[in-house]
């Protein structure tokens, strides 16, 4: 039996002199005792993990301020800085590329949004490719701010919850009362957009960017995208572009990441479009918190739509 | 006693090619066996010690000794594989933290383990040197490993292909050692760390390439359509991992039917592991579940009776031997009867010559003992690593 | 005394032999005669089927083999004819092989003083670490001389100590018998068919007188 001496010499090169080291399973439920450490992909995660976790652990969201944490490559410290935290929150649908190519701990990933894939949204403009007529294929990507769903934004709020009341069971009375607080405010924003939304009726709206597919679902927003910066100007094509577009779509207002340069905000005006600032809010503002920038933007509408 | 023991030792050491046979031969049947038991019961201690710390395996119905040794000693005879959905599957259960093995390819002699990050903590494995792997095409290397394929943090290693002349086959992948592992005296220490991931792009199943939308890919392009391009076999196809072509690395098809080799079972308690087991007890189920200590129990009691063949072997070998030995040394008798005279008539006692010759014999079991004994020490401190040398040579 | 090996014809018939206190005689007589029969049995290596042997004051008969033995090693210096020295002794070792291998006799730092001037004496001082395949026939019966005068002994038992010697080494291994039989006032009994040195010797002892027949 041949493979009787392969298993012997299998065990012969694992000898050693000192007892191997002792089974250490870790387990979800890690050291009871300890600070709960949570890192997060994008800042409106970072916000709902310190609402619900308060003073029970720390939330660290390493992407540096002026970077688009959707499309963020770490360095491999600051993926070593992941690889320690008790639990990495994912945004889901495709969000933040680098997750997919990273060694990160299995166990303690979070995908906040694995539970309503149903609700994702598919890009359709996106280009798949195939190797061979019959070979393996790409999918098309899905849209992936999915917090600008403010009742997503409750769903990803309570997978957070469940994965810390999981792993620091003691303090599941304080992230409950914590969680409620934070989905009062999170229902309230929703039904100041839903308002709006009546409000707004028909109103058509340009979108500076494609990243409020989910806020145009919600609200029922009705729009299309262009892909323009607001600290850039506008190339001529971008603007005989645009102003085809409004000859079938005549929009009266473009929703901007952040306000746009002054010239282009005339030139908009010119066209009849007004410009309004609603941040998706995936980096954290260089002042107030997540909550007052959705707010400022439903603040924002509020302001143009009063008129109307 | 001394003029005994000194007459003794002079003739032994004046025939001393006689004296070293003899003494070989009786080194030989006393290191034989308890050498072999040394080794045996080492193994059995780290084949034991290794299955304990593993609490359940899962894997493809078929050889439990196979999967076994696959995923706990990283053995290169592969076994039937199972897909990425179990690890998926008994994550998703709350049972157990699922550990996904993929111990398929090899740099040069060392074994390529494509595992996920807990592997490290569950063997409570630690850094030598440089860091963890962060990233596709990173890898940590055991310390043996490292000694063996003569690199360190910031060298690369690049897997072997599986067939010398398939050339439509696996090809190598580079891939860069970022860390070191500290010596753990198990299978770790000779291994090559890297994502379970790493392993699927080493195997073809994911890769990176030049963008099919860029014109500098043109000639790779079999056929474009509004949402769709098809590429041909020319397409160039990374075979190195970079900060500059990561982004370009992908997956296609779901990820859950990806193959695996086993999948480490970590159970919360006894009972989950309980009902993780019961889940695998249809015989119809694809995937099987086992107890490595049950497996390696099993295997030891099997090597347990060979080594009692070989023991038996080796005893009748030495009756052989020391029957043999017994009728040299009669013979040399013989041959000294000159010289047994000799001292008689010069005055030595019957009992000094007599003793004279049995020192004889007990120097020579002494010194077959002496060196057995040596030699079974050095198999306990070295056996494994001279054995690994000689076969990886 | 009567000695005869077993069953066979040789009968060795002494009615009676006297040797004196430091005498040195010569014994002769035809092959076969029991001459070396003679030194074994004064040597207590044989012993008479009837008669007594006394050997240095010692009566044989009333010693056990363990006693012959101890007396013989501590009072009889031995030399043969075919030198009898062992192979893997170095001549250092040969010579001091009686302290080696008889309990009565304690080898120290004296004694191995006094085996090296033995040999230094007889001209081999620079040979100690040699084996006897490395020495000529003359050196090694020069060794075999030095084992036997090592303790001292009162009486000297030579069978044909230059039975296998060169006319020079002949000459040279009996002066140094003669010598220390002189010196040391020891009785020296020499078998030997070597008429020419005869003379040497006070008295000579014709073997063909003892010569008798088995009963």
């Amino acid at each position: 039996m041949p493979w009787i001496a392969t298993i012997v010499l299998v065990a012969v090169l694992t000898a050693c002199t000192r007892e191997a080291p002792q089974n250490a399973a870790t387990t979800a439920a890690g050291e009871v005792n300890s600070s709960l450490t949570v890192i997060t992909v994008n800042y409106p995660l970072a916000y709902f993990a310190e609402r619900i976790l308060g003073d029970h652990g720390s939330v660290s969201f390493p992407v540096p301020a002026d970077v688009d944490p959707a499309y963020w490559s770490p360095e491999p410290a600051v993926i070593a800085e992941y690889q320690q935290a008790d639990l990495i929150l994912l945004n889901g649908a495709g969000y933040a590329a680098w997750v997919a190519n990273a060694t990160l701990p299995r166990s303690r990933l979070v995908d906040t949004t694995a539970a309503i894939r149903e609700r994702l949204i598919p890009i359709e403009s996106a280009v798949t490719h195939t190797h061979g007529p019959t070979g393996d294929h790409s999918h098309g990507g899905v849209a992936f701010t999915t917090w600008l769903d403010l009742s997503i934004a409750v769903e990803q709020a309570r997978t957070i919850l469940e994965a810390v009341v999981f792993v620091r069971p003691q303090h599941e009375a304080d992230f409950r009362t914590a969680f409620a607080a934070l989905e009062s405010d999170l229902v309230e924003l929703d039904s100041g957009l839903q308002r709006k939304s009546v409000q707004m009726g028909k109103e058509l709206v340009v979108f500076s960017h494609p990243v409020y597919q989910y806020l145009e679902r919600r609200y029922n927003l009705h729009g299309f995208s262009v892909h323009w910066e607001p600290d850039e100007v506008p190339e001529e094509a971008h603007w005989r572009q645009l102003q085809s577009v409004l000859q079938q779509h005549p929009a009266t207002i473009m929703i901007w990441e952040a306000g746009p340069l002054e010239d282009t905000r005339r030139r908009l005006l010119d066209l009849g479009v007004e410009s309004v600032v609603f941040m998706p809010g995936g980096n954290r503002p260089a002042e107030g918190d997540w909550l007052s920038l959705m707010t400022e933007g439903l603040a924002a509408l509020d302001r143009q739509y009063k008129g109307h | 006693m001394n003029g005994i023991l000194y007459m003794a030792w002079r003739y032994l050491a004046y025939n001393r090619w006689k004296t070293s046979i003899l003494v070989g031969s009786i080194m030989l049947i006393i290191y034989l066996p308890v050498g072999l038991n040394v080794v045996v019961e080492q193994s059995g201690q780290h084949l034991n010690a290794r299955a304990e710390a593993t609490p359940l395996l899962v894997g493809a119905r078929g050889s439990p000794l196979e999967l076994t040794l696959n995923s706990l000693y990283f053995s290169l005879d592969t076994p039937e594989l199972t897909t990425f959905s179990e690890a998926t599957s008994i994550t998703g259960s709350g049972l157990a933290e699922a550990v996904p093995m993929y111990v398929r390819f090899h740099s040069r002699s060392q074994p390529i383990v494509g595992t996920s990050f807990e592997y490290f903590a569950f063997r409570e494995l630690t850094l030598a040197s440089g860091r963890m792997p962060a990233l596709l095409g990173e890898t940590v290397l055991g310390a043996s490993a490292a000694e063996a394929l003569g690199v360190g943090v910031g060298d690369a290693v690049v897997s072997s292909p599986e067939t010398a002349f398939d050339l439509a086959g696996i090809y190598p992948l580079k891939m860069n050692v970022v860390g070191v592992l500290a010596p753990n005296f198990t299978s770790d220490d000779n291994a090559i760390f890297v994502d379970v991931k790493t392993t699927w792009i080493i195997e073809g199943l994911g890769h990176g390439h030049q963008d099919l939308a860029d014109s500098a890919a043109s000639s790779a392009v079999l056929n474009r359509t509004e949402d769709n391009i098809v590429a041909n076999a020319s397409i160039v196809q990374f075979n190195e991992i970079t900060e500059d072509n990561i982004d370009s690395f992908h997956f296609h098809g779901n990820l859950d039917g990806y193959p695996l080799t086993g999948v480490i079972a970590v159970p919360k308690d006894e009972k989950s592991g309980v009902i993780l087991m019961g889940r695998y007890l249809d015989s119809e189920a694809n995937n099987q579940i086992v107890r490595p200590r049950d497996v390696v129990t099993e295997l030891l009691d099997t090597i347990l009776t060979i080594q009692q063949f070989i023991v038996a072997a080796v005893f009748i070998v030495a009756v052989a031997t020391i029957a043999t030995a017994a009728l040299v040394f009669l013979l040399s008798l013989r041959l000294r009867r000159r010289e047994i005279d000799t001292i008689g008539k010069i005055g030595g006692g019957r009992w000094h010559v007599a003793s004279m010759l049995l020192a004889e014999i007990v120097i020579v079991l002494v010194l077959g003992g002496a060196l057995a004994a040596g030699l079974t020490a050095l198999t306990w401190r070295y056996g494994s690593a001279i054995i690994e040398s000689v076969v990886m040579a | 005394m009567r000695f005869h090996y077993g069953e066979g014809d040789f009968c060795l018939d002494v009615p009676s032999l006297q040797v004196a206190s430091g005498e040195r005689v010569a014994v002769v007589g035809p092959s076969g005669s029991g001459k070396t029969t003679l030194l074994n049995l004064i040597a207590g290596i044989a012993r008479p089927q009837s008669g007594d042997i006394v050997t240095a004051s010692h009566k044989l008969a009333d010693l056990d083999d363990g006693a012959v033995r101890n007396f013989r090693i501590e009072r009889i210096g031995l030399v043969f004819q075919e030198f009898e020295l062992l192979e893997y002794l170095d001549v250092l070792d040969n010579v001091l092989l009686p302290y080696r291998i008889n309990s009565s006799l304690r080898l120290d730092a004296t004694v191995r003083q006094r085996a090296v001037s033995l040999l230094q004496s007889v001209g081999i001082g620079d040979m100690l670490d040699r084996y006897p395949d490395q020495l000529s026939q003359g050196e090694k019966q020069r060794v075999a001389v030095c084992r036997a005068l090592l303790v001292n002994p009162p009486l000297l038992l030579a069978d044909e100590p230059t039975g296998n010697l060169d006319p020079a080494n002949k000459g040279r291994v009996l002066d140094i018998l003669l010598d220390y039989a002189t010196a040391n006032k020891a009785t020296l009994v020499t078998v030997t068919h070597d008429s020419d040195l005869l003379s040497r010797f006070e008295r000579v002892i014709d073997f063909r007188d003892f010569l008798g027949q088995p009963e």
